[in-house]
């Protein structure tokens, strides 16, 4: 009886050695997650310079001011008030944009695991060369291609589709969806290419031979067991396109495609009343909070019903 | 009240010890110390900020524990810090500075007005020179973030309009000299577009024109372009903070949405070249160096920038500073003479700004036959009598301040 008794002891010594593995991670979120965090409430929920008007955070939970708060909150729950109009916005143009490279990413990273053979490596390296250079270069690179004597007028004209120049960038929601597709859709085709690649053939196998179709097969079988990858593509991109600011910025530039992100922006850098600016980052982070609360019990969901 | 040594009330030791206690309570480790104490420094009444304008001129108060620094000092010979606007000062310039001043001058940019004074406030950056404007540069005063200049350091500030040597909002230019002036207009592609605003009875009218659809600008800025809307309506208090003309500014705005499409943008100056945009609220000096980013083929014929003739159009000027805690204060006051010197101001303007420096030296007159400003951008040249007559934007209360960000936020959420 003494040697499973042992068994634990050492057990408990490892316990201690793989939770220390953690402490970095650990000590990462506490300094660059958990106390900005705090600082950015604290700011929402202080105060300004009487003389200087720069923000006067608070400290002190016992004495915030929730004033930003009311503001924000009044503004994001009165219909067709600013803040609401923007939020609906945002919410719509990152539902079609993820929408989107979820349609485009799927085949392309189904296409990449089954069919890419030895060149599966070299087709992956293709489709992520691109995007080496910055988000903000490949925007600068739309804009050109998109201007009235930009490449996409000048073969969308050679092929008979357009009379005359088609004045892409005169801040029309298209544009503005197309980068946020263009620049989030490797980000979805990377989980997506890992997990499509990790299924078990002989699954396939299975289902084919008792007598499902090639369709079939795909719907009861690839697609469940893929739904972490695609939960987990949506949450990498959707989240990172809730806070974008500079793709409207660039791409149009008109107030009718502004983003929550845009009065971020506004509020933090465009003036004296940073708490305000604090507190939509907050507001923020609470949504998508809830939208990752989602998203894990999601997960683990679909894995309880693969018996994962 | 105001915490100035001669018009206190108090005593000077109970003046030194208000001011000091004033001091600990700006700074946020000490608001930090303060809310864990759970005290709060309410026996601390801020000084009241003295609103400056054309009409009413401040003299901007003095500290004892903010001194300038004294006369007949050797330049320091560490290396010169200057934080400014992104391509606001020809890299020559800095070149010329060091080399004859034997010392290295680094450079570093700021986006906004706002991003500036944000980090200037916070005390915590050591810059030498830096470039406040017209209606900021009142609260980093009082806040104690600029040091008082030294004049004798600054013999060159005689080269400037005698207006700008006294200027309304720092009399006797105690903590700023000029750099630079402009007007806000409305710069335009002259082979675009069929009517400009000229053609207009009201020229303001032109950004509703919808022949200009998607290309019609303005600029991004919350206080600029809401002041063109008071204008077209006849309100030449572009600085007040009625509720009804704040309301009026805005609708003008956002009735700008359907209208045209309006696009937001302080790039005017590579803009309308480009033929991004047709029409496009404009700083003079960004019509000036518009020029210079024309593509090949397009003569300077296609620019063209609309001010009122009659000169009540929007008018600024912007000067240069000293933070309080610059490392190189004696170096800094060279740089500004430096800048303030005839032939220096004119190159840093012609060859690389654009902006026109307040130098008398400088004939506006012959700005044109010397090729500096091609003929279809005369209007672009700013005349020290265009002070008299133009608006200034101003420091505004911090409500109506509050006031005019909202509305500004609520056309840029486009409603």
């Amino acid at each position: 009886m003494s040697e499973p008794k042992r068994g634990v002891k050492a057990d408990r010594a490892g316990d201690g050695f793989w939770a220390g593995l953690a402490l970095p991670g650990v000590v990462w979120l506490c300094v660059f997650f958990l106390l900005p965090f705090y600082v950015v409430l604290c700011v929402a929920l202080g105060s300004v310079d009487p003389i200087l008007l720069t923000p006067r955070p608070e400290w002190n939970p016992l004495e915030w001011n929730t004033s930003a708060f009311e503001f924000v909150f009044d503004g994001l729950f009165t219909p067709g008030a600013a803040f609401e109009t923007v939020f609906v916005r945002t919410f719509f143009y990152v539902a079609i944009a993820t929408t989107l490279s979820l349609l485009i990413a799927y085949p392309v990273a189904y296409y990449v695991a089954r069919y890419g053979g030895r060149w599966k490596g070299l087709l992956l390296m293709g489709l992520i060369a691109p995007f080496f250079i910055s988000y903000l270069m490949r925007m600068l690179a739309w804009i050109n291609l998109l201007q009235d004597d930009g490449w996409v007028n000048k073969v969308l004209i050679w092929l008979g589709i357009l009379d005359a120049p088609h004045n892409w960038l005169d801040g029309r929601a298209s544009s503005v969806i197309l980068g946020l597709v263009y620049g989030y859709v490797p980000f979805m085709i990377l989980p997506l290419y890992a997990f499509l690649d990790r299924i078990d053939r002989r699954l396939l196998e299975a289902a084919r031979d008792l007598g499902a179709s090639p369709f079939e097969a795909f719907r009861m079988v690839t697609l469940p067991l893929s739904m972490p990858a695609i939960l987990a593509g949506i949450a990498i991109i959707a989240l990172p396109m809730f806070g974008d600011y500079y793709t409207p910025d660039l791409l149009s530039g008109a107030p009718q495609t502004s983003l929550i992100g845009n009065q971020i922006n506004l509020y933090i850098r465009g003036g004296q009343q940073e708490p305000v600016g604090a507190a939509l980052v907050v507001a923020l982070m609470l949504f998508l909070t809830v939208l990752m609360g989602y998203y894990l019990y999601a997960t683990v969901r679909s894995q309880r019903r693969l018996g994962g | 009240m105001t915490l100035h040594p001669r018009e206190s009330r108090y005593g000077r030791p109970e003046f030194l010890r208000r001011s000091a206690a004033g001091l600990v309570g700006l700074s946020s480790l000490s608001t930090l110390l303060a809310a864990c104490g759970g005290s709060n420094n309410a026996e601390f009444t801020p000084p009241e900020l003295k609103l400056a304008s054309p009409d009413n001129p401040v003299t901007q108060p003095l500290f004892d524990d903010n001194p300038a620094i004294a006369s007949g000092l050797d330049p320091e010979n560490g290396t010169l810090r200057i934080y400014n606007w992104n391509g606001y000062l020809d890299p020559k310039i800095k070149k010329g500075f060091a080399k004859e001043y034997g010392v290295k001058v680094e450079e570093t940019f700021f986006n906004t007005t706002d991003e500036a004074v944000q980090k200037i406030s916070s005390g915590a950056i050591d810059y030498d020179v830096f470039f406040p404007t017209e209606d900021r540069v009142g609260r980093l005063i009082l806040g104690k973030r600029l040091q008082p200049l030294n004049l004798d350091y600054v013999p060159n500030l005689k080269n400037v309009w005698p207006s700008f040597q006294d200027p309304w909002y720092d009399k006797g230019s105690r903590y700023t000299v000029p750099y630079m002036t402009w007007t806000t207009g409305i710069g335009y592609r002259a082979d675009k577009i069929q009517k400009t605003p000229l053609d207009y009875a009201n020229p303001y009218e032109i950004y509703w024109d919808e022949a200009n659809r998607g290309k019609t600008y303005l600029l991004d800025d919350s206080r600029d372009a809401p002041a063109h809307m008071l204008l077209k309506n006849g309100i030449t208090n572009i600085n007040t903070e009625d509720p009804k003309d704040i309301a009026l500014a805005k609708n003008e705005l956002k009735s700008l949405i359907g209208a045209v499409n309006i696009k937001l943008s302080t790039d005017d100056y590579t803009n309308v070249p480009e033929g991004k945009a047709w029409v496009h609220q404009m700083w003079s000096g960004s019509a000036v160096s518009a020029q210079w980013y024309l593509p090949e083929g397009l003569g300077t014929d296609a620019l063209g920038y609309w001010f009122p003739a009659d000169g009540h159009g929007t008018i600024g000027s912007d000067m240069m500073a000293i933070p309080k805690n610059a490392k190189n204060p004696v170096l800094a006051h060279h740089f500004l003479n430096y800048l303030l010197d005839n032939k220096n101001g004119y190159s840093n303007f012609t060859n690389y700004v654009g902006y026109q420096p307040p130098l008398k030296s400088l004939d506006p007159d012959k700005l044109v036959s010397d090729g500096v400003v091609p003929p279809s951008l005369k209007t672009a040249i700013v005349r020290e009598s265009d002070f008299d007559r133009g608006f200034a934007i101003t420091e505004l209360t911090p409500t109506g301040q509050a006031d005019w960000l909202n509305a500004w936020a609520e056309f840029k959420a486009g409603v």
